[in-house]
């Protein structure tokens, strides 16, 4: 015991102080919310297009150039290609719309969405999730993970991941939902006591991702984008999502 | 069809569960009989955050005799996917690293080897060394984080919240040289994404030998530990013969060639692992190494630079030593250098099996220890 006492005050102490004061510390080349040019043209978007491992997370319309979160895996290949987007350090990706993932060009002044739901708002003290990993390949699961070591320590908001799904409050989805999966992530949400809440997290879960989406339960209560998700973005999606933040 | 098979003693039992050395057919029952005998079956969808699949403890009282590993939950097409994006090799990097994603430095070296072997490219040697730095880097990161596991298993929770933190500063470590915590879309064919420059360098030694400081320590309170020892030795145990038969790789195999095959031997392989893999980083680091330009071919479908093109077929294979074991990347061209097939082999694809030899005579408590020393990934046998 006293050697791990001993250990421990070496180490010291090491939870973060984020999301309630302060800024995650982020790695140089992080790669944020795009942002896009209002003069982006067509042909621009073509060329983006070219090197995109995404099919239709870049398109172009009557209202210029759009980048759809919700499909792309933040290679950021478009911006070495053409200098009209940019991927910002903003790391509050989570939202509670679908349309809100769709980044539009001239889009600069970026403000998370609030939690307006009152059901969601009473777990602010104690939000419990029940995560289903459905086909994907375990980069999403790893970075929720880390959510609970000492260094994010979730436990901190009242938020946990709990064995069962009876006693969860909301279903943490990650993966492209594989055809084998689609039972299983049907019954785990069917077995959440109302009011439930879906939650998919990373590209796949959201649209499928590079690959074939499956049918989602039901249509999910909050997006939160990447590939995977900074933890970073998880933890301050979460507190979001409770009204914490 | 199925069969039921009776037995006087347990040690028949036993001896014939012994006899099993391939995935028994899904629909076959418990060959069990008996007022002890039961199934305990768990998952696919776990009660941690985990992939899915489905396990069948065939137990006769507390002792499991056979477990079977039922996989596919995890299959989304990965090859036939990479061989439709044919073409498009941004897509069809991102797909590879896809394919397990703790194994995605080394996915994506496997891939840009093969197509680098195509097209006949060549990388600097500075963008080789730091794929090797990292690789070495995403090896470190997940044996920290498994053997903090192992400890959270057996309750010895210093190491395992210790564990935890460091593997994630592994993880920066990597996200700082290319800007994801697990490597995605820093190697390509043709060289690398990632920069690096001496500031960095210095940056990652001082980062690495301050993190190396704490982690020597919370190995060493768990490794000197009596009560998580005791939990570790003699339990899932893989003999070195049944290793050797049914060919385990990578860190499983050395366990039982080298040592004695239970979880003691396992994790103290990851720990002398983890000991190699610095010494690697810190040599790359003396090199002095810049990446070179960055020149990944555009999405092109002709490859008229295609040096194989003698033969009708090429099948080009790359081996990279992944963190778990020897990772196997396969792909079949024509002579056009079209790609036709593309196959691979995950280290895990060898190992699963070894899982079920290790919880033979154990009880089901000892699932967690056992399944967490072999730590298998889902995603990468299925696909």
């Amino acid at each position: 015991m006293f050697k791990a006492l001993i250990e421990r005050l070496k180490q010291g102490f090491k939870t973060g102080k984020f999301p309630m004061r302060g800024e995650p510390n982020l790695p140089p080349d992080f790669r944020g919310r795009p942002e896009i040019d209002d003069d982006t043209s067509g042909d621009e978007v073509e060329k983006m297009k070219a090197v995109c491992p995404v099919k239709g997370a870049l398109s172009f319309d009557f209202e210029g150039a759009k980048l759809d979160m919700g499909k792309c895996i933040f290679c950021g290949r478009c911006a070495e290609v053409c200098d009209k987007i940019r991927f910002t350090k903003e790391y509050r990706l989570a939202v509670f719309n679908r349309a809100d993932l769709v980044v539009k060009a001239g889009d600069h002044d970026y403000v998370p969405p609030k939690q307006t739901n009152p059901q969601a708002l009473a777990l602010k003290h104690t939000f419990q999730l029940r995560e289903v990993s459905a086909g994907g390949c375990a980069g999403c699961e790893l970075d929720a993970n880390v959510l609970g070591t000492l260094a994010w320590d979730m436990g901190r908001f009242g938020i946990r991941f709990v064995a069962s799904p009876r006693h969860a409050d909301a279903i943490y989805l990650t993966g492209p939902i594989s055809k084998n999966m689609q039972l299983a992530l049907d019954k785990t949400y069917a077995a959440a006591p109302e009011p439930k809440f879906l939650i998919a997290a990373g590209a796949c879960a959201i649209t499928g991702g590079l690959y074939k989406h499956g049918h989602l339960p039901d249509t999910p209560a909050m997006f939160i984008p990447g590939c995977p998700p900074h933890p970073a973005t998880t933890l301050e999606a979460l507190c979001r999502f409770t009204g914490r933040l | 069809m199925t069969e039921i098979k009776t037995f006087a003693t347990a040690e028949e039992a036993k001896a014939f569960m012994a006899s099993f050395h391939r995935y028994t057919d899904p629909a076959s029952v418990s060959p069990l009989k008996g007022e002890a005998a039961h199934e305990v079956a768990v998952g696919p969808v776990h009660a941690g955050v985990i992939e899915p699949g489905h396990f069948r403890f065939q137990c006769m009282g507390e002792d499991v005799y056979n477990l079977q590993i039922f996989l596919g939950y995890q299959h989304r097409g990965v090859e036939e996917e990479i061989v439709r994006a044919d073409g498009n090799l941004v897509r069809q990097v991102a797909l590879a690293e896809t394919c397990a994603g703790d194994t995605s430095i080394a996915a994506a070296t496997c891939f840009s080897e093969i197509i680098e072997t195509r097209d006949g490219l060549q990388t600097s040697a500075g963008d080789r060394k730091i794929r090797e730095l990292l690789l070495e880097l995403e090896r470190i990161a997940n044996h920290v984080g498994d053997l903090g596991a192992l400890a959270g298993d057996v309750a010895f929770l210093p190491t395992a919240s210790f564990c935890g933190r460091i593997r994630g500063e592994y993880l920066n470590m990597t996200a700082l040289l290319c800007g994801n915590r697990f490597g995605r879309h820093a190697v390509v064919p043709g060289g690398l994404r990632a920069t690096f420059n001496g500031k960095k360098e210095s940056q990652l030694k001082d980062w690495i030998s301050r993190v190396k400081k704490d982690l020597d320590g919370a190995l060493k309170l768990m490794f000197e530990e009596p009560t998580v020892l005791e939990r570790f030795e003699g339990t899932g145990v893989v003999s070195k013969e049944v290793a050797e038969e049914i060919g385990l790789v990578g860190v499983a195999r050395r366990a039982s060639v080298e040592l004695k095959g239970d979880v003691l031997s396992r994790a103290t392989i990851r720990r002398l692992e983890i000991e190699e893999a610095h010494k690697k980083v810190f040599a790359i680091l003396e090199c002095k190494m810049e990446t070179g330009e960055w020149r990944m071919q555009e999405n092109t479908s002709s490859h008229s630079s295609f040096p194989i093109h003698q033969t009708p077929f090429a099948c080009v294979v790359a081996t990279t030593q992944a963190w778990r074991g020897p990772l196997v990347h396969a792909a079949l061209f024509d002579a056009d250098g079209k790609m036709l097939r593309y196959k691979i082999v995950d280290p895990s694809a060898h190992n699963w099996q070894g899982l079920a030899y290790a919880l033979r005579g154990e009880q089901i408590s000892n699932f967690p220890i056992c399944n967490k020393s072999f730590n298998l990934s889902y995603c990468g046998t299925d696909r």
